[in-house]
């Protein structure tokens, strides 16, 4: 009996022991782990630090400017060319135009070809039978 | 028992032990049985022995185990060695900065981490191998210099700072001992010269030399940086692309009106904000030795000027406020003002009685010195006082220049001041007052970081009545629809101005043919949003000036050519009708005239 509970808490010990590196050594790789991100985070913050002082660098009012004067055919905005939202004309009714113009060329009215004539003249000459 | 242990001696002794057989070995001498009975005294097993051996054993283990565990301790409490470079070279780094940004939130300045190469002069086997190989990575680096640093008795030297990452690349191939990189943080500048003088700069070391730089370093903003906290961006007045239009409007006007110098800015009157600001020439703080050039101060805050005629607004704010004159009083202009030897005149005479916005309009000299005379020396100085025009003007800029005041202020001097002369004040101080009589009367002071309106008019002094602000909005915008400044009345803004042109001292004289004009002008006059200046320095006259070198032709040209361009930066909506009531309180007071559009009048 002795023996057995001897046996049980040498383990337990041995398993505890285990357990307790495991735990000692998962500890220390995410610590690693964490290390290694901060790093990599800083490294990025600092790539974006760079990359927004070369963008502000690059869209700097002098160098746009000097590229748009070459480049564009645009001129600076008159003061007459700014108008408010409200003094802007209100949209115009709905037309159709296109069928405006179809109404107009009548297309929908009878006409009188020789084939449409024909056609109504045997529609009323057809005998009753 | 003795047999027994006698038995057990021998067994354990294995012989060594001559008790057994010290019969046989006895004949061989005494010195043999005494060294002997010695080795049977230490290696006996009998049991009356063994308890202290065990107990000795037991000492010298627990001693030895004593003193690891002493050191042990000792290592954990003892503070953790400067163990590697970096930490020795931790205050050798220039600290973090934060970012400056422009009231929209553009990037202004800002921090990049570059490479520095170091070396540790202890750890360089081959010193001049060492420097013969940097050099040639590194061109630019001065051998016989990095001899002499690298011969030093310091843990830590910089070889160069910021190096691209080819050259890192380089070094790094060398292999060199004692050769090795830090980050670092570089401090650039992106839109260069521009709004350089607001910003200032800072050194390699990463501590603010001028302008805001110096500013944000008094703030303690570094120890908090240092207790872990990452830095807020600083947000300036500053809008980025307003400042750049000033700037680059204020650079034509110099090179069109071939103008040594010059300076622009743009004050929103209500908050104190400087939205814009440019002075010319100036410098680009990516290299910051040009600073130095006395040349490049910034003529706003540092450069003292006479003001000239824009002063006049003063003047008549002050004679309207104390309640000597009102708008419908006649001045007498009739002939040139005699004091003691001296003589003034108008520039534009016109040898009659002036009604008050007449002596504006028409920019009359003696009728401000007799506004002022009416005051009085005492009066004049007090309400100057109370402008802050005679006291250094104090903002987060701490390049700034104590005004010129006469030591004796007698009458004349108040007659000079009155119209400009004799009193040289520092151009922002003069748009600080300018606007204090646009906004309604309040003295805000200007700043360059961005500010809400009621924080700037929580501790504002009022320092004229809101009546007498009403009155010179009104004179102001007179001015520019019959007076001085018409060539600044930009279609579509209700603009109001005033002109200035002071003749230069040069040797204790006023110049006949060197000036120094300025502009001033509100936008919109009816309820002022912004606070124009431009100012040039010996502009010449041209053939399509009329050879007129005064204020209007050139500094008020600039000035109609800053606000066309950057009223819509602004956010300025330009008006097609203009108001109908721009002035209710003179309407009130009985004077209608001031809200009918005045017409006709002649340009200057």
């Amino acid at each position: 009996m002795v023996r057995i509970l001897n046996m049980l808490a040498i383990a337990a010990l041995i398993g505890s022991a285990i357990y307790a590196y495991t735990i000692k050594y998962e500890t220390i790789f995410h610590a690693e782990t964490i290390v290694k991100l901060q790093h990599e985070i800083k490294l990025e913050q600092d790539q974006i630090g760079t990359l927004r002082a070369e963008w502000a660098h690059l869209t700097r009012p002098e160098r746009i400017q000097a590229l748009a004067d070459r480049f564009l055919d645009l001129q600076p905005v008159a003061l007459n060319q700014i108008v408010r939202a409200e003094v802007l004309p209100g949209k115009a009714p709905r037309v159709d135009a296109i069928g405006r113009k179809l109404g107009a060329l009548g297309l929908a009215e009878p006409t009188n070809t020789p084939r449409d004539a024909a056609l109504d003249a045997a529609v009323s000459s057809t005998p009753p039978r | 028992m003795n047999e027994d242990r006698e038995k057990m001696s021998d067994g354990f002794n294995l012989g060594l032990d001559n008790k057994g057989n010290g019969a046989t070995v006895r004949p061989a001498g005494s010195r043999v049985r005494v060294i002997g009975s010695l080795f049977a005294g230490i290696f006996s097993a009998r049991l009356e022995k063994s308890a202290p051996r065990i107990r000795l054993a037991a000492w010298v283990f627990l001693g030895v185990y004593g003193i690891i565990a002493g050191k042990l301790l000792d290592f954990g409490l003892r503070p953790d060695p400067p163990a590697s470079v970096k930490r020795a070279a931790a205050d050798a780094i220039a600290a973090a900065r934060p970012d400056l940004l422009d009231r929209n939130g553009e990037l202004l300045v800002t921090d990049i981490k570059v490479m520095s190469v170091f070396a540790e002069p202890r750890r360089i086997i081959d010193k001049d191998e060492a420097v013969e190989l940097l050099t040639a990575v590194l061109p630019d680096v001065d051998a016989h210099e990095l001899r002499e640093r690298l011969g030093s008795r310091k843990g830590f030297v910089w070889v160069k700072r910021a190096v691209t990452p080819k050259q890192q690349q380089e070094v790094y191939h060398l292999g060199l001992p004692g050769v090795g990189f830090l980050p670092a943080n570089k401090r650039v500048y992106p839109n260069g010269p521009v709004a350089a003088h607001v910003l200032g700069f800072a050194n390699l070391d990463g501590i603010g030399i001028s302008g805001l730089e110096k500013y944000i370093d008094g703030q303690g903003l570094a120890d908090l940086h240092g207790a872990g906290f990452s830095l807020a961006p600083v947000t300036t007045s500053l809008d980025l692309q307003a400042t750049y239009a000033v700037r680059d409007e204020l650079a034509r006007g110099i090179a069109k009106f071939k103008a040594k110098a010059g300076a622009a800015a743009i004050l929103e009157v209500n908050t104190g904000e400087v939205v814009a600001m440019a002075s010319l020439p100036d410098y680009d703080p990516n290299s910051p030795a040009d600073a130095l050039d006395p040349n490049h101060i910034n003529r706003l805050s540092v450069g003292v000027y006479e003001m000239g005629s824009t002063f006049k607004a003063i003047s008549i704010a002050m004679a309207l406020d104390l309640g000597k004159i009102k708008l419908h009083s006649r001045i007498d202009a009739r002939d040139s003002l005699r004091y003691g030897h001296f003589t003034i005149h108008d520039f534009h005479a016109t040898h009659r009685v002036l009604s008050v916005p007449e002596v504006f309009t028409y920019s009359s000299n003696i009728g401000a010195a007799r506004m002022a005379l009416m005051v009085g020396v005492e009066g004049h100085k007090a309400f100057l006082g109370k402008m802050g025009q005679l006291g250094r003007l104090r903002t987060e800029l701490a390049e700034s220049a104590e005004p010129l005041v006469p030591k004796n202020w007698g009458e004349l001097n108040t007659m000079t001041i009155a119209f400009g002369q004799g009193l040289s004040v520092a151009p922002l101080q003069a748009m600080m007052a300018v606007a204090a009589l646009a906004n309604g009367g309040l003295l805000v002071t200007p700043t360059f970081l961005k500010r809400s309106e009621e924080d700037a008019k929580k501790d504002a002094p009022r320092v004229v009545k809101a009546e007498t602000s009403e009155a010179m909005r009104y004179l102001m915008r007179l001015n520019a629809e019959i007076g001085t400044a018409k060539i600044a009345d930009i279609k579509g803004y209700f603009v109001g101005g005033k002109t200035g042109t002071a003749d230069k001292i040069v040797h204790g004289h006023y110049s006949k043919d060197k000036v120094l004009t300025t502009f001033m002008a509100v936008l919109p006059a009816d309820k002022p949003k912004y606070l124009f200046l431009t100012l040039l320095d010996e502009p010449q006259g041209l053939p399509e000036t009329a050879g007129y070198r005064t204020a209007a032709w050139n500094a008020g040209q600039v000035t109609g050519k800053i606000i066309e361009r950057t009223g819509p930066l602004l956010g300025i909506p330009p008006r097609i009708d203009l108001p109908t009531q721009p002035f209710p309180l003179l309407a009130k007071l009985g004077y209608a005239e001031a809200n009918v559009p005045a017409h006709g009048g002649r340009a200057h």
